[in-house]
Formats: structure tokens, C-alpha cells, sequence
């Protein structure tokens, strides 16, 4: 994969972290900086690799590398209309299945050699399905089913699905990871994995404001690992810009307007259990049996809803990050009709008050803009917590 | 267990409670027999056998109501295994069975509303929320429901099933035992797919051993299983007998005589109910009595029914000449039948269920209902988008849109919800259904 | 004088609040909302300044979806925050406050010191808002302000399922056509209403006394089903249209 970061950095030299963050720390215009997805999947074919759609949000990264494969994750996008999608599924159905079918279906991601749809719940379940059997998009649909436990159980049949999955890869890619493979894409995606629990190790002392630090975070979506870690490591530190403290829970903060209206109503995010962020700061084992590993590897995430975690585990680790990182409220941000979010808001909630802290929920339909009444919302909230 | 408890089970339950629901029975087919033919109804008289079934399930929820200290109590979803729970002796809650009969007798919104003022939003299964607002408040149209002491959650019908399981846990704090089932986007299920189920299913034994305090018994689980397999079979003969022309029985018949096969199967008087129901139809297919007096069309229904329009829809459609006489739903408790197997209890177990039409792909729905327009001689097929069940109601799109343009039948994609009346607009509902009946008559 | 503003841009009227040291109203002005909302807001502003000989400098904040017109307010506080206060300090006690509003609507739970404990908001849709009487009373060729007195003098009620807006019309269109009594009607959309409202109040937890505020607070028909569905007294703040411009009024005179 080293080719894919020299090409890259041949061509993308804002990826150097002078580029993206000024000398005097203080943030530049980030996304601007950054290169789009497409750039991303030009790169990525160009340097012998074959791009692989992902739909959120565990999936094995290193196995994909190995055989041959680079992840660009989908989240929607929220400023693709529903309009292709809403010819397949119903308006009960969440955002990110049908913006991203409409995506695919207007050629958003001609080109990839494949669409891995993990089954993450009911309404990726329907997309896998639904794409897999008639076939509206293009691309061989891969499907991983996540088994929702963590008993030894559900980690054999992980480490065997996986098998499965790798199977299905060398099929489309035609290569057999070796042992150096494995090795190689073991040792760059740890230390992305790394990288990102570092950042969020370091956020109080990055000088970076909430809607730079998630750019970074999110950038994981679809950078390759080096080019990830070594964005990760630019950050420049210094104090972080001032505010009520808040933890934001949910599965993706869109539009990242958000955090330039938090930012304005006076508070900033410390602490997060986002689908797209906190939740993936895996824990990767060094070492072993690669499917093993990798399995693990998905284990090791903090407890989740969609890997089945006890309620009260949810809310024991909620409670344990807002009170390291000084968190007042919580603000649960959810895509409208999140099944495995909105069953556990009302226990989350009164564990949370109990303990003193503010809770918010807001649902959202993604979009470009949020509407003037959530922001209403959100801004009432902190002013509760000022 | 407490003497009292056990006491007030005897005397309420076995003694009073069963000798009144028999009378009752008894009265009610009485009345039946009576009944005078009326030739103006567009639906022909209800089964003889609907007053038995009513007297099962009032006496299952009636023992229910006097089960805590005296047999331990299980929740479980609807797809779940019970077999094994069966063979220990648990009494059994069905959550979504209590749900739909919540919906059915229109207690549904109100219990909804309860759980929605705790937080729980209106966009999550209205099933899920008319049970926690039992749990919340204690209301139910059956009295009382025995607080778990085990709830056993299996994921082959969604995954909601998971996430409302895990609120039951933290209400009553008792264990919750998962059977994940993964989903079969292929035609076969894989061996490290039947493996993990069959494991899972294995590692049921001891925890409810331990909640149940006796051991596990193969000999009696064989027996049970075998019951099941039994009961099944009858269940999906009963629904084979729609093939008739006219029908027998309507799909809104087969959606209420549901209770049982659900609730109690594995029970030998389940499996004797069956027997008699299957009597009583192969009668009236002697008689040339068809469920709806003119048949004019048949339908195919996909996915849940809309519970608190049971009745109403169902007249609706037989004034209209329309029998709808299948439905993929009752289908799903009778087809897994022939995949059981009393001398591979645990393996056979696996492969079922993971094979309920809810864990299989979008695709080999539409196959299944391509099938049984076949076999069923259906001229159209209304599918309930039901906006509670993401995972039945995903994919509906195409399937409209294969059984139209590939099979050649019209198809009606029907907006509602399966326990929420307020997601049902009676107007636009009513004009949809009259274009699709207009269709079918062309 | 010395006195502070509080201006509350809504979304069908526009309010002004003039308080003294002290917290007490000195003046008021309430208007239909208009197209040009900023130029309006800063003449209402003027008028009220001029009534109390305010040197031009009072201190301003602007509350209600419009306050980021506002150019002349010093700062910008939330509806929950300012209508929390205002009801707080009209009534001198805390409790459920109910504000429905023309486009939406909230719950919000005031604790002992007056600060908002938790508070809830309508979805997008207008289905619990006073749009939703507004849109229905159109159909059934009603005005506003009789629907009150109609729902309560109304012999029968007519139940209406649907709270979305669109749905409760066709609804009441086949009501129409059956000959139902359209006083029995207006009762059945103003049950459905409240239950909507009643159903959000509750997710905030619904302590007593339940405060009404709000154009749709002075619809007797809403206030009756209101106590009736929560058990609770209903109270209403003096002018409950103005207790958002009054809160920020007093928030005003207290900070800026």
C-alpha cells in the first residue's frame, strides 16, 4: 500500500500537515484542504488497488488491504437527493440506505470493483438485499454479517465469516494475501487505529476547533491508513478553542455545519460515541491468526448497540468518558428512524440525569443545511448547561 | 415457589378459571350451531373451531395471570426456539403475540402512547412499544402479564427484536439469552452459519436450566420437538386448503387461529386443535362453502396484518368478492415444518430457524410469492407496507414491481401499520384498494 | 427610565417587552408578523423606547425563530430559555409550561429557580401546532377564535385519528360527507390536538401546575382538555402571547 501513499503525496501535497493546519496552529479552511473521494479512488486504482465502496460501519479494514482492496465509506452522502433511492425504499426508510443507493444509482462510485454492505441493522440489511438481489447497482454486492454478541460463540462464527468474505475477495481481486501481505496491511492499519485513538487521547490539548478535529476524525472514512496516521499526527497541539463541554453521541455528525453552530452557541465537543468516531477506537491485538485478529480487532470496539452491548454498558461508558473529559450534557444526535439508536435514548437518558448530566436527542434528515428548529433546540440545550 | 401462589394457580386457574372457559366454549357453539344462514353477509359464518381457539388462548393468558412463583416464566420472540424452554417446563409470553391481541382489541394506541411519553419515539416497532408500555404501566387487556424470568431473543425476524429485548432486560433485570441468526442473503444456509446457530442454541440449555431448577431432558425435548413438527405440518395443511376453489378459510381467518401455533407449540392440545380445525375445513370443502360467499378474486397478502382492521378489512374486500386466501406470513409457521427433525433435534433446529421468510433475502421473498400466486391461483397481491417492520417491508418496492411486470399480476403496495392505527389513513387506503379491486376485475 | 427590551420574532407575530429595574412590564406592542420582519422589528422597538422615554441605548435580546434578524438586539436567547423565565417570574412559580404556537409548539419543565429542567419540541410537521386548528377551521369554515367556545359547547365529538395534518383533513372531509355536526368535529381535532401536545408534555414529565402560553392558550376548548388529560390544573401567565418577549426582556436587564 506504501505506493498509494507515494502517489498520493506526489499529487496531494495539501495531505502535508503544513498544509493543513497553519504554523500558528490556528485551523485552515479543512475541507477545502483535503482531497474529495473521487481524487481518492483515482489515486487508489492508479496505484494498483481496487476501490471498495463500504456502507457504515465495522468492517475488517487490514483484511481488505490484504487481499488487494481499499475501503471508501458511504454515509449517505446527506446533500445527494433521496429521489433514485425513494424508488426502492419507503420513506420510513433511514437516510443514509437511500441517499446512498441514489448515490450509487447516479454513478457516484462508477468504478469500484465492489460494495461491501455490513449488517449493521435492519435497514442495511434491506440494502444489501435489496442492491444483492435486483441488482439496481452495478458493482458485486459483499455482505458481512456481525454477529451480536461477544460470547466465544460469536467470535468463532466472525472469524469464519470472515474467512468467507476473504474468499469472496480474492474471487473479484484474484489475489492471495501472503504472509508478507498481511503483515504489511496488519502493521499500516494499527497504526492508523492508533493513530485515531490518539487523537481522541489528545484532543484537550490540540488546538484544533470541533469541526477541524472531526474533518480529521472523519477523514478515516476513505484516506488510506498512512495518509490517515500522518494527517492524525499534524494536528498541531495548543489549547483548544473555549466552551461549554458536551459529548455527542449518534451515528454521524452531518452536516458538519454542526459544529460551527455548537461552536457559535458557545459550546465545544470533548468527547464523542459517533458511529463514524468513538465507537470504531478499536483496540487491534498484536499478532496471531490473521482472521483472528481481525475479528478481535472488531470486538474490541466500545460497547455499541449494534453489536447487541447491554444497555447499562452503554450508559456505564458514557457516563465514565463525560466525567474524564469534564462533558455537562450529552447531546444524542440520531439520522431519523435509527432503529438500534432510538430503542436505548429513554434508559440512556434517565441513567444520564441521574448522574447529573443534560441530555438532548435530536433526529435529523440529512441534508445541507439544519433546520432552524433543531438548531433551536440544540442552542436551548446549552444554554441549559451554561 | 410459594405454597400461595400455588394455591391460587389450583383454585383460579386449574379449578374456577378452566371449568368457566369451557362453559363459555361450550356456549359459544351452541350459538353457532343456532345461527340462522344469513345469505345477505359477503363472509360465510366463522369457523366452528374459532370458539376452542379462544378458549385456549384465554386459558394460556389466564394461567399466565397466576404463573409467577409456581413455573418459571419465558419471554420470547416470536421466531424463537421454544422448544427447549417447552421441554423445562417454562410457561411461555409471547410479547408479540400480547401485542397483537393489544392491537386487535384496540388497546394497542393507548399502551403506544404510554411508552412514548417515556421517550420511546413513534418511529420504532409498534409492537415493541405496546409492550413496553405494558411494562411501564401494567395495563393489559389480559389482566397481567407474569414478569420474566428469562427472555430468550432470537434475531431470525429483525433485529429490532435485540434492541427491545435488551430494554426488557433492564427493566426486570433478568438474563437474556440471544440466538443470533444470521440473515441468508443465499438460497443456502452455510455450515459456519448452522454451526453458530446450533452452538448458540446448545448454550440455551444450561442458563435455563439454572433459571428453570430441573435438568434437561432429551427424551422429553424429542417429544416436544416431534409435537411441533406435528402441529406445524397441520398448520401449513390448514393453509394448503385455500388452494380450494372457493376458498375455505381466508388468510384473516388463518392471522387469528395464528395464537396457537405460536404460543403453544410443542403442546399435544395444540396439536389436536389443529387436527379438528383441519376437520371442520375439509367439511366445508365437501360442502362446497367457500369463507367468502362470492369469490370473485384471490389474493395474496405480504407481511404483518394490519390488526385493528382484521374485521374490517376483511368485509371490505368479501363485499367486494375478494377472498384473500394466503398470506406470507401464516405461511412462515408452516413451511419450516418439513426442515424438522425429532432425531437431530438440535441440528435440524439450526437450519429452521435461521429459514423463516423474515431471514431471507428480498429476493427469495418475491420467489415465495411468485410460488404461491402459482399455487394459490392468486389474481393480485396487496403488500402491507408496514411502516413497524423495516425488515418485512424493505424490498417491497421491487417486489411490486416483479410480480407486476414479471408475473403478471396487479399489485398494491398498502401504506399502514401493524399495531398503530394512527399510521392508517382509512380514506386514502380505501380509494387504493377500490383501483386495485377495479384491476383485478378487468 | 431606565429600562431593558425583550423582543420576541415569531412566526405569526411579532412582540415587544419594555421592563423596568425592577422587572416590571412598562409597555408592550404585538403585531401580525410581516414579510419584512427586520424593519419591523426595529420599528416596533423604536415605539416602545419612545413610550418610556428610553435613551435608545436600553439593552436588547431577541428571542423566537426570527431573532437572528434582529440587528439591534445586544444578544440572542432561545424561546425556552426566555419564555421559561417570563412565565417564572409572572407567576412566581414553577411547573409544565405549554407554549403552542403558530408553527410550533413546546413543553418545557420550569424547576424551583425558574431555569428550564428539561423541555420538549414538536417535530417539523405542523400536527400539534396551532397551524393545525388553523388549517382544519379553514376547512370547515370557522374562525379562530370561535373554536374554543364551539368545542366546548359542542353535544357530541366526532373522533379524529389521524394528528397529521393532511390525513386529519381528508378525515374530516369524510366526516363531511356523512353529515357528522361540524361542532362535534372541531371538539374531535381539538382532543386530537391536545393529545399530541399532552404526549410531549409528558416526555418532559408533566409537574404541576401545567402553564399555558401562546396564541392557542386563549382557545378555552384547548385549556379545558388540557386539565382534563393531564389531571392537573392549567394556569395562564397575564398576556400569555408576551411571556417570550417578557423573558427576554428580564433577561436582558439582568446581563447586557
Amino acid at each position: 500500500m506504501h505506493r498509494v501513499v507515494a502517489a498520493i503525496a506526489a499529487t496531494q501535497t495539501n495531505l502535508r500537515p503544513a498544509a493543513f493546519f497553519d504554523e500558528n496552529g490556528s485551523g485552515m479552511s479543512v475541507t477545502a484542504q483535503l482531497p474529495n473521494r473521487r481524487e481518492i479512488l483515482t489515486e487508489v486504482r492508479r496505484s494498483g488497488y481496487r476501490p471498495v465502496a463500504v456502507l457504515p460501519y465495522h468492517y475488517p479494514r487490514a483484511l481488505l488491504r490484504a487481499h488487494g482492496f481499499h475501503p471508501v465509506e458511504l454515509w449517505g452522502p446527506p446533500d445527494v437527493p433521496r429521489d433514485e433511492g425513494s424508488r426502492h425504499f419507503q420513506p420510513y426508510t433511514c437516510d443514509i440506505v437511500v441517499r446512498a443507493t441514489s448515490f450509487l444509482l447516479r454513478g457516484g462510485l462508477d468504478g469500484v470493483d465492489a460494495l461491501l454492505v455490513p449488517h449493521t441493522c435492519d435497514a442495511l440489511q434491506g440494502m444489501g438485499s435489496v442492491v444483492g438481489d435486483f441488482g439496481p447497482v452495478a458493482p458485486p454486492v459483499l455482505t458481512l454479517y456481525l454477529p451480536r454478541g461477544e460470547r466465544p460463540a460469536d467470535r468463532e462464527f466472525l472469524v469464519a465469516e470472515l474467512r468467507r468474505l476473504a474468499a469472496a475477495l480474492e474471487e473479484i481481486g484474484g489475489r492471495t494475501p501472503s504472509v508478507v501481505d498481511w503483515d504489511e496491511a496488519f502493521g499500516a492499519e494499527d497504526a492508523a487505529d492508533r493513530a485515531l485513538a490518539g487523537l481522541y487521547d489528545r484532543r484537550a490539548g490540540l488546538a484544533a476547533t470541533d469541526r477541524e478535529f472531526y474533518t480529521v476524525v472523519r477523514a478515516r472514512e476513505y484516506l488510506t491508513a498512512e495518509a490517515f496516521s500522518a494527517l492524525a499526527g499534524s494536528v498541531p497541539e495548543g489549547e483548544p478553542p473555549g466552551g461549554v463541554p458536551v459529548m455527542l453521541s449518534g451515528i454521524v455528525p452531518e452536516p458538519m455545519t454542526l459544529f460551527d453552530h455548537l461552536a457559535k452557541m458557545g459550546a465545544r465537543v470533548v468527547a464523542d460515541d459517533l458511529a463514524c468516531g468513538g465507537r470504531r477506537r478499536y483496540d487491534p491485538p498484536a499478532g496471531g491468526d490473521p482472521f483472528e485478529r481481525t475479528a478481535d480487532r472488531i470486538l474490541s470496539g466500545p460497547p455499541d448497540p449494534t453489536r447487541g452491548a447491554p444497555i447499562a454498558a452503554r450508559a456505564a461508558r458514557l457516563v465514565e468518558q463525560m466525567e474524564k473529559t469534564g462533558a455537562r450534557g450529552l447531546l444524542i444526535y440520531d439520522v431519523k428512524f435509527c432503529e438500534p439508536e432510538l430503542f436505548d435514548v429513554p434508559l440512556l437518558r434517565s441513567r444520564l440525569v441521574e448522574e447529573g448530566f443534560g441530555v438532548l436527542h435530536v433526529e435529523v434528515e440529512m441534508g445541507t443545511e439544519l433546520p432552524q428548529q433543531t438548531l433551536t433546540r440544540i442552542e436551548a440545550f446549552v444554554e441549559t448547561l451554561q | 415457589m410459594s405454597l400461595g401462589a400455588r394455591l391460587r394457580h389450583l383454585a383460579a386457574y386449574r379449578l374456577a378459571g378452566r371449568a368457566a372457559l369451557a362453559l363459555n366454549r361450550r356456549r359459544e357453539e351452541r350459538a353457532a350451531d343456532r345461527r340462522p344462514v344469513d345469505p345477505t353477509r359477503a363472509l360465510t359464518p366463522p369457523l366452528r373451531s374459532s370458539a376452542r381457539m379462544r378458549q385456549m388462548m384465554s386459558e394460556h393468558y389466564l394461567e399466565g395471570r397466576h404463573a409467577s412463583g409456581v413455573r418459571p416464566v419465558a419471554w420470547v420472540t416470536s421466531g424463537a426456539p421454544a422448544e427447549i424452554l417447552k421441554a423445562l417446563d417454562f410457561f411461555i409470553i409471547y410479547p408479540e403475540n400480547h401485542a397483537a391481541l393489544c392491537g386487535a382489541r384496540r388497546h394497542a394506541q393507548a399502551l403506544c402512547e404510554a411508552a412514548e411519553d417515556a421517550g420511546y419515539s413513534r418511529d420504532i416497532c409498534s409492537y415493541a412499544r405496546t409492550d413496553i408500555g405494558t411494562a411501564l404501566t401494567g395495563n393489559t387487556p389480559v389482566g397481567r402479564l407474569p414478569p420474566p424470568d428469562l427472555l430468550l431473543c432470537c434475531t431470525n425476524i429483525c433485529q429490532t427484536v435485540l434492541y427491545w429485548y435488551r430494554v426488557l432486560a433492564d427493566h426486570y433485570g433478568c438474563p437474556l439469552v440471544l440466538v443470533d441468526t444470521p440473515f441468508q442473503y443465499r438460497e443456502t444456509p452455510l455450515e459456519h452459519e448452522v454451526a453458530y446457530v446450533r452452538r448458540q442454541l446448545e448454550e440455551i440449555v444450561p442458563v435455563a436450566e439454572k433459571v428453570a431448577g430441573r435438568r434437561f431432558s432429551e427424551e422429553r425435548f424429542t417429544e416436544v420437538v416431534a409435537e411441533a413438527k406435528a402441529a406445524s405440518e397441520l398448520w401449513l395443511e390448514i393453509l394448503e386448503r385455500a388452494r380450494h376453489r372457493p376458498a375455505p378459510l381466508t388468510a384473516f381467518d388463518a392471522f387469528t387461529h395464528l395464537g396457537p401455533i405460536v404460543d403453544m407449540r410443542g403442546d399435544a392440545e395444540t396439536t389436536g386443535y389443529y387436527r379438528s380445525m383441519l376437520a371442520e375445513i375439509d367439511r366445508r370443502i365437501a360442502d362446497g362453502v367457500g369463507a367468502v360467499r362470492e369469490e370473485r378474486h384471490r389474493v395474496l397478502w405480504d407481511n404483518l396484518p394490519i390488526w385493528y382492521r382484521i374485521g374490517s378489512l376483511s368485509r371490505w374486500l368479501a363485499e367486494r368478492g375478494v377472498n384473500v386466501v394466503a398470506s406470507t406470513y401464516t405461511h412462515a409457521w408452516g413451511e419450516l415444518a418439513p426442515l424438522m427433525d425429532p432425531s437431530d433435534t438440535f441440528g435440524s433446529m439450526a437450519r429452521v430457524y435461521m429459514h423463516p421468510i423474515l431471514n431471507r433475502s428480498a429476493g427469495q421473498k418475491l420467489d415465495a410469492m411468485r410460488r404461491m400466486v402459482g399455487e394459490f391461483e392468486a389474481d393480485g397481491v396487496i403488500l402491507h407496507s408496514d411502516r413497524s417492520c423495516k425488515p418485512y417491508s424493505l424490498g417491497q418496492i421491487d417486489q411490486r414491481d416483479g410480480l407486476v411486470n414479471q408475473v403478471g399480476v396487479p399489485a398494491l403496495l398498502l401504506d399502514a401499520d401493524h399495531n398503530d392505527p394512527r399510521a392508517y389513513a382509512e380514506e386514502q387506503a380505501a380509494g387504493r384498494l377500490e383501483a386495485f379491486v377495479e384491476m383485478m376485475a378487468r | 427610565m431606565t429600562v431593558a427590551l425583550g423582543l420576541d420574532v415569531g412566526s405569526t407575530t411579532c412582540k415587544v417587552v419594555a421592563v423596568d429595574a425592577e422587572g416590571t412590564k412598562v409597555a408592550s406592542r404585538l403585531e401580525p408578523a410581516q414579510p419584512r420582519l427586520e424593519e419591523q422589528a426595529a420599528r416596533m422597538l423604536a415605539d416602545v423606547c419612545a413610550e418610556v422615554d428610553g435613551n435608545g441605548e436600553a439593552p436588547v435580546v431577541a428571542t423566537g425563530y426570527g431573532r437572528r434578524l434582529a440587528r439591534a438586539a445586544h444578544r440572542q436567547v432561545t424561546e425556552i430559555t426566555c419564555h421559561a423565565r417570563g412565565v417564572f417570574r409572572a407567576l412566581g412559580h414553577g411547573g409544565t409550561l405549554v407554549d403552542i404556537g403558530g408553527q410550533d409548539a413546546k413543553a418545557i419543565r420550569i424547576g424551583d429557580d425558574g431555569r428550564p429542567v428539561d423541555f420538549a419540541m414538536n417535530d417539523k410537521c405542523a400536527a400539534g401546532t396551532g397551524r393545525f386548528l388553523e388549517h382544519t377551521a379553514a376547512r370547515l369554515g370557522v374562525e379562530v377564535p370561535d373554536l374554543g367556545d364551539r368545542a366546548v359547547g359542542a353535544a357530541a365529538e366526532e373522533p379524529i385519528t389521524s394528528t397529521c395534518t393532511v390525513f386529519a383533513e381528508s378525515e374530516i372531509i369524510s366526516l363531511i360527507a356523512k353529515g357528522a355536526d361540524v361542532d362535534a368535529i372541531i371538539r374531535g381535532l381539538h382532543r386530537s390536538l391536545v393529545g399530541r401536545i399532552v404526549a410531549m408534555a409528558r416526555s418532559v414529565g408533566v409537574a404541576p401546575p401545567v402553564i399555558l402560553s401562546g396564541g392557542v392558550a386563549l382557545n378555552g376548548g384547548v385549556r379545558a382538555m388540557m386539565s382534563e388529560a393531564t389531571g392537573h390544573p392549567v394556569v395562564l401567565p397575564p398576556d400569555p402571547q408576551l411571556m417570550g418577549a417578557y423573558g427576554a426582556a428580564l433577561i436582558a436587564a439582568e446581563t447586557v
